[in-house]
């Protein structure tokens, strides 16, 4: 693995140049039926899909303003599975003809003594949740619908408490960069989900 | 070119008799093996499948490139009472022999005696009528028509305008937030940190440079008003403490605001 770069620039070139487009709402509990229920018959036909993760929130602080952040996320319910490391790039909003939230992005599968490599190399876990829930794909789109959980006590994955009464909805496709025409799609997929859920680019920087 | 266009629409047309079929197959062993846990929208789904796949097949038959399908003929060879395995393989077992008593029901075009004749009967009954009374019929029963559809539509709209009413909220835009910021910056996910601490904040924006200003301001303020729990985290890990001293008073505008906006911080 290549240790990841220190800089605030882009990672380009090649083929690792991805794009996140991503719209993200939310739905409540009581409705979460009636959403995976449409969600089935929207979706490509496949077995129902449900996940259980460990995502641990990384830090290295250099001579920059913010810090560099790596994700680390870990399978708690399937074994055998690599860890993933992510690295995700600034949200850019864009123009109203952009539908969807795009960031750059980094994906890797690794071993599973990520957390002490990335230790090693001076990072620090910053914060860390658990998310369960269920995936759906339809083309290149993915729908994730899950609940975060907050670890009560730092480590311990069994003692958590639910963070809200809703699931986070998240669509997103990962294309290489400038293929801002699929946004057309998540878009057309997203109307499909209202009333039941409005999916939105929401920018976290409103949100800090 | 006539045979080859022939050719084409039969294979369509099979392909489409086959996802039919595969489709009342599934449907069928619903309905016999499920029927205790069979929900009333996967039965509305599985018709919605069926009529789809019909549409498609009446739309692949009007096709203009297909040909007339009622000019071709279709003469049997060959009958012979022995079984015939090939025919058994493709009919899937329902058909064993192709013989002089099963060709006359899997070939015919027309239908049974019985009910042409009362196709006939019908037809004379129907000239009988004179187009005065044959009008007054039409027209009584397309008023009985609307008026039911007027009944229908009105229920479906009572019952729909009941139903918003009832699951008026699916969602709700502060949770969404909440749940955005969480996975975005770890927003009231950390137990470790005191609340509204700056650092977790600040901590999930890679290259913010230029919108961070405002949150290392933040993150001034409970490092002021908490000190003691502040302090030794900061000093396990490498953090600079960047004294923006010039940032507070923004910070901790900031840091109030959003700390009454959202519900779920700690």
């Amino acid at each position: 693995m290549e240790a990841p770069p220190v800089t605030m620039m882009p990672v380009t070139g090649g083929t690792i140049n991805m794009m996140e487009y991503l719209l993200q709402g939310s739905v409540l509990d009581q409705s979460l039926e009636s959403l995976l229920h449409r969600l089935r018959g929207l979706c490509d036909n496949m077995e129902p899909e449900t996940f259980l993760d460990h995502e641990m929130v990384f830090l290295l602080k250099g001579q920059q303003a913010s810090p560099f952040v790596l994700r680390a996320r870990r399978s708690m319910d399937k074994s055998g599975m690599p860890w993933h490391l992510r690295y995700l790039g600034q949200p850019e909003i864009g123009d109203k003809n952009r539908h969807a939230l795009v960031r750059n992005c980094v994906d890797i599968a690794t071993s599973d003594n990520l957390t002490d490599f990335l230790v090693e190399m001076g990072f620090r876990m910053d914060h860390e949740f658990v998310a369960k829930g269920h995936v759906f794909r339809k083309g290149i789109m993915k729908i994730m619908v899950y609940k975060i959980f907050r670890i009560l006590m730092p480590g311990n994955t069994e003692s958590i408490e639910p963070l809200s009464l809703s699931y986070l909805v998240e669509l997103n496709v990962v294309a290489p960069a400038g293929q801002d025409i699929v946004s057309d799609d998540m878009r057309n997929f997203a109307e499909q989900l209202k009333p039941l859920v409005h999916l939105e680019k929401i920018d976290p920087k409103r949100l800090m | 070119r006539e045979e080859k266009q022939l050719e084409l629409t039969l294979e369509a047309l099979i392909s489409q008799v086959a996802d039919l079929k595969n489709s009342l197959v599934s449907f069928i062993y619903k309905l016999e093996n499920e029927y205790d846990r069979l929900t009333w929208p996967s039965v509305l789904d599985s018709f919605a499948l069926l009529s789809g796949q019909l549409n498609t097949l009446n739309k692949v038959l009007k096709h203009e490139k297909t040909p007339l399908l009622r000019n071709q003929v279709i003469i049997p060879l060959v009958l012979s009472p022995d079984r015939d395995e090939e025919i058994m393989r493709q009919t899937e077992g329902r058909v064993p022999v192709f013989s002089h008593e099963v060709v006359p029901d899997h070939l015919r075009t027309k239908p049974d005696p019985e009910v042409e004749e009362q196709e006939k009967q019908l037809i004379t009954d129907a000239a009988r009528i004179s187009p005065d009374a044959a009008q007054k019929q039409i027209q009584s029963l397309n008023k009985m028509c609307s008026n039911l559809l007027e009944k229908i539509s009105k229920e479906e709209r009572e019952s729909e305008s009941g139903g918003l009413r009832q699951n008026k909220q699916t969602f709700n835009p502060a949770d969404t937030n909440a749940l955005v910021a969480a996975v975005a910056f770890g927003k009231g996910l950390s137990n470790r940190r005191p609340p509204g601490s700056g650092a977790s904040v600040q901590s999930g924006q890679p290259g913010a440079g230029a919108i961070i200003a405002g949150a290392s301001g933040m993150q001034q303020v409970p490092m002021t008003g908490a000190p003691a729990q502040q302090q030794p985290m900061l000093a396990g890990v490498q953090m600079a403490p960047a004294g923006q001293p010039g940032k507070m008073p923004s910070g901790i505008k900031t840091n109030i605001k959003s700390a009454s906006m959202h519900p779920y911080q700690r």
